[in-house]
């Protein structure tokens, strides 16, 4: 297809006809607006600008790291797609598992600090309204972003398990040998993974107050880290000479149970994320409008309700004064 | 390629959300900027149907507002404007960039903002010394509303009541006439084709025709013309052909009932903007949204409505199937021992029944959907037993008359005053000769009803003045059944087995259809070898002498001037299926009108020439 431009750009005509009418007028008077201009500039809330602006950077800062992010997975996700038996990219799938690892906590952080520094600017005053439903739209559309990437990287790591599994199949039924420590993927895939969880922050006092899908995300990945631990106990089970059908069984057993609990929580996730993606999928700009007229009618009836009872509450008033001065007369003729 | 109206406005639009920067592969911008969004509400009406709020995200919009409204500052965020070039919104810009809400302003007009109003903004902003404040301005060529992949509106209210109101000027036709040709080549330029324009002799189309075909000559002039180079060799094949209608070429199809499901949703329960407000069983309206997102209304809009509501009811059981075997599979309710074997197949297939759970969340909301939409509607029909009418106004057309007992009992009985009015209407366009005593008792059976006669007065009236017109819908109704008598006859065997009502009706062509046919056929016909060609590529000089614009035409547009409506577009969709040249057909009008809103303009013709009814004022209470 051509590449067509069906726009016009006229920002040059703009500022062509911004000069000749700057040039028709007087310089003196080009030159007091530009003091008024500049005088107009110097009242601003200067602090509030230069903390917006440190609100933005950051959130650009995170929305590239995220991008970034998503483009490491994806070259993840096709090294985890090759099944051949020959060339496995064990390490560099490892590797790779771990520097994504790292960066999805590390932006995690990040998001909460952003969110304080949200959080903090809400406190003062002199923000309007609007700003402050902006920087919240922004901070859930990292968080949403974020959300999506974990997914992504989640459905990888899956993906490369099953072809794991696949693999160590075809490799029994040809060799016939259990000969298992040596060649077993997860020992050498898990511990990489894993190493990166020690050094995971615990989570920051101050991430109760935020949304419940971040929060999410912290305990799930050190529930998968404390599963790493489990493996290896297995693994050094195996490793005791005896060969016995029993022992094996066991763990194969343990193993299986071990998967179905991360599976299980998989779906739990998975059904929380549902839940809170059902919000805004479906709306449209025109629907707001129409909550809106709505509500103002509402409050015009309302107004008329609360009228009504003021005006009655009027007349009852002036009921009950002139009751009051019937009153006074009466005792003031019958004592005086 | 086909052209994809829809398609290619979502694209303009999502260009313009990420600031006029070009797009990388994966559709977002390079950077991720977050900005915020300012439109009237004729761009909200162009945007709402295009792009939900979901999708605003994706492109970094966290606010959007209506120009109107009380905005506050948000410091350090650009803001982008899409708004018509009017005075008033000029006028709301220049205080938005004086007071510096924004960090920059990106102006987005939905069609080319005129010099002085340039001048204006640059004066206004100038004089506030916010000049710098004016980041970008662009002329956007977006002055339509798409509603469907190949359906457009200009969204230009009562065009009809201006273009035949006997007392406009030739200032007001002008200026309307301009609107229209304004509208057309935003459409043109948004689909990047110079098309081959053809148009009935005389009215508003010509004038339209030849104002376009002046515009596309001057703008095709210009050396960086916004349409794609090398028209040289481009052959006729590859060039769509633009065929501009006027209602009163077949005002009949703008008033007829019909019952088919998409002209009887929007007929009867009023679709707008792709959006239906439907009354639910507890009184609370409902709000639905009908466009290509939805399988089922895509897939069956164009069915009779019998046969609707039998595939909904197929639709439904066969969720409910589904839904049975994922109940099965992962044995919920069954208390099945929970053995260890077991286990892992069990999760396996939990995951899997989670996995579907969306799918089949949203093909229970479709067929809920389309369940509310058809209650309603049956409702309605028997209410109004709309059918009758439907059927009763086919036969008219088929045979140009009808019996007067026939006629007397469609009025006598069950319907709304609007109902009975369009219908002696269609009886009033359908006969040849006014039988004066028959029209006398239909207008007195009119008058008993309660509804306002002043349309049908101007029908009457202009019936007499000008029989052509009525003349050429009929002559065309006629000729129709001449050439399609056999296959009706072949057909109507099978209805009756089918026992599907109204199948005649479904295969009556419209005039427009069968005029599109043959002229995207390009073989010499008689009928319509009188009609205008305009090739704006064309040197001034040869213009219609070409024999290279005649050929056969794959891509047509169609543009129906005061008002058009989905019994015709549904129609020249189905031309595309039937018919091998045509491969596409865009369909536009000045607006979507439903038949009684036509009728109500033509009411008010009838008032404005002094004729109608002593019940004026119950026109509004007919629907």
């Amino acid at each position: 297809m051509q590449a067509k431009s069906s726009y016009r750009d006229r920002t040059d005509e703009f500022f062509g006809i911004v000069e000749t009418l700057r040039r028709s007028i007087a310089p003196a008077a080009a030159a007091n607006i530009n003091v008024a201009y500049g005088g107009g500039r110097r009242e601003d809330p200067r602090s509030a600008a230069v903390m917006q602006s440190e609100f933005n950077r950051r959130a650009s800062v995170i929305g590239l790291a995220i991008h970034q992010t998503s483009q490491k997975l994806s070259k993840l996700a096709q090294l985890a797609k090759r099944s051949s038996v020959f060339d496995d990219p064990t390490r560099e799938i490892g590797e790779l598992t771990a520097v994504i690892k790292q960066e999805i906590s590390g932006l995690n952080t990040a998001l909460l600090d952003l969110q304080a520094v949200r959080n903090s600017h809400n406190d003062e005053r002199n923000i309007s309204r609007d700003t402050t439903t902006h920087s919240a739209t922004v901070v859930d559309d990292l968080k949403n972003r974020l959300m999506d990437t974990t997914k992504e990287f989640k459905d990888v790591l899956t993906l490369r398990t099953e072809n794991m599994k696949i693999h160590e199949n075809r490799r029994q039924r040809f060799t016939n040998n259990p000969s298992k420590e040596s060649t077993n993927p997860f020992v050498r895939q898990r511990p990489l993974a894993s190493k990166p969880a020690p050094s995971q922050p615990a989570p920051l006092p101050w991430a109760n107050g935020s949304s419940s899908s971040s929060s999410q995300l912290v305990p799930r990945r050190q529930g998968e880290a404390e599963s790493s631990p489990l493996l290896q106990q297995s693994q050094q089970q195996q490793m005791v000479p005896l060969q016995d059908t029993y022992m094996e069984s066991r763990a194969e057993a343990l193993h299986n149970v071990e998967s179905t609990i991360h599976e299980l929580s998989n779906i739990f996730t998975q059904l929380a994320t549902m839940v809170s993606q059902q919000g805004e999928i479906a709306i449209r700009i025109d629907q707001n409008m129409e909550d809106t007229l709505a509500n103002v009618e509402g409050a015009q009836s309302q107004l008329a309700r609360y009228l009504n009872s003021i005006s009655s509450n009027r007349w009852l008033m002036i009921k009950i004064f002139f009751v009051l001065i019937a009153f006074l007369m009466v005792f003031l003729f019958f004592v005086a | 390629m086909a052209l994809n109206l829809r398609q290619k406005q979502t694209e303009c639009i999502i260009r313009m959300l990420n600031l006029n920067q070009p797009l990388k592969q994966s559709g977002t911008a390079n950077e991720e900027v977050y900005k915020i969004l300012i439109y009237d509400k004729f761009c909200q009406n162009i945007l709402s149907p295009l792009i939900h709020v979901k999708d605003l995200r994706k492109h970094g919009v966290t606010l959007y507002f209506l120009i109107d409204k009380d905005r506050k500052t948000v410091r350090d965020v650009p803001a982008v404007y899409f708004v018509q070039p009017t005075q008033s919104n000029i006028h709301r810009i220049i205080p938005d960039a004086s007071e510096a809400l924004y960090d920059t302003f990106h102006l987005n007009f939905s069609s080319s903002i005129p010099r002085p109003l340039l001048e204006d903004l640059a004066s206004g902003t100038l004089k506030s010394g916010a000049v710098e404040k004016v980041s970008k301005v662009y002329d956007q060529y977006l002055e339509f509303v798409t509603l469907e992949d190949n359906l457009f509106s200009l969204a230009q209210q009562s065009m009809y009541v201006q273009l035949n109101d006997p007392s406009a000027g030739e200032k007001e036709i002008e200026a309307i006439i301009e609107r229209v040709a304004n509208g057309l080549f935003c459409v043109l330029v948004t689909l990047g084709v110079v098309p081959v324009i053809r148009c009935p002799r005389g009215g508003p189309a010509e004038m339209v025709a030849s104002l376009l075909d002046q515009k596309l000559r001057d703008h095709l002039l210009s050396k960086n013309n916004m349409f794609s180079e090398g028209g040289g060799f481009m052959s006729s094949f590859q060039r769509p052909l633009l065929c501009i209608f006027d209602r009163n070429f077949e005002l009949s199809v703008g008033i007829q009932h019909d019952f088919r499901y998409r002209p009887l949703v929007h007929d009867v329960l009023g679709l707008k903007l792709n959006r239906l407000n439907v009354q639910g069983e507890k009184g609370g309206m409902k709000s639905f949204e009908l466009d290509s997102s939805d399988p089922f209304w895509s897939a069956n809009s164009s069915l009779e409505f019998p046969e609707v509501a039998v595939e909904i009811e197929t639709q439904l059981n066969k969720y409910k199937r589904d839904v049975e075997e994922v109940n099965k599979r992962t044995g919920g309710g069954s208390g099945a021992e929970f053995d260890g074997t077991d286990l892992i197949g069990n999760t396996k297939h939990l995951m899997n029944a989670v996995n579907s759970l969306p799918e089949l969340t949203e093909r229970k909301q479709v067929i809920d959907k389309h369940t509310n939409i058809a209650t309603a509607l049956l409702g309605q029909i028997k209410e109004r037993s709309i059918d009758a009418f439907t059927k009763k106004e086919s036969d008219m057309m088929m045979r140009g008359g009808i019996d007067r007992a026939e006629l007397m009992a469609a009025l006598k009985g069950k319907g709304t005053k609007m109902d009975k009015l369009r219908f002696a209407i269609m009886y009033l366009i359908s006969t040849e000769t006014i039988n004066q005593s028959e029209v006398e008792s239909v207008e007195a059976a009119l008058n008993e009803a309660g509804a306002d006669t002043s349309a049908f007065q101007y029908v009457k009236k202009i019936k007499s003045l000008n029989v052509s017109l009525a003349a050429s819908a009929n002559s065309a109704s006629r000729s129709n059944i001449v050439d399609w008598a056999e296959k009706l006859y072949g057909q109507s065997i099978s209805a009756v087995t089918a026992g599907v009502k109204n199948l005649l009706s479904s295969d009556q062509q419209l005039a427009v259809t069968r005029t599109v046919e043959a002229l995207t056929e390009g073989k010499p016909n008689p009928e319509f070898d009188s009609y205008l060609l305009l090739d704006p590529r064309a040197p001034k000089s040869s213009s219609g002498g070409g024999s290279h614009v005649k050929g056969p035409f794959r891509e047509a547009m169609v543009f129906m001037i005061g008002g058009g409506n989905y019994v015709e577009y549904g129609s020249l969709q189905e031309l595309t299926q039937r018919q091998l040249t045509v491969k596409n057909v865009i369909y536009g009008a000045t607006e979507i009108l439903t038949g009684s809103e036509l009728v109500e303009q033509l009411g008010v013709l009838g008032k404005k020439m002094g004729l109608g009814g002593p019940v004026a004022s119950s026109s509004s209470s007919g629907h």
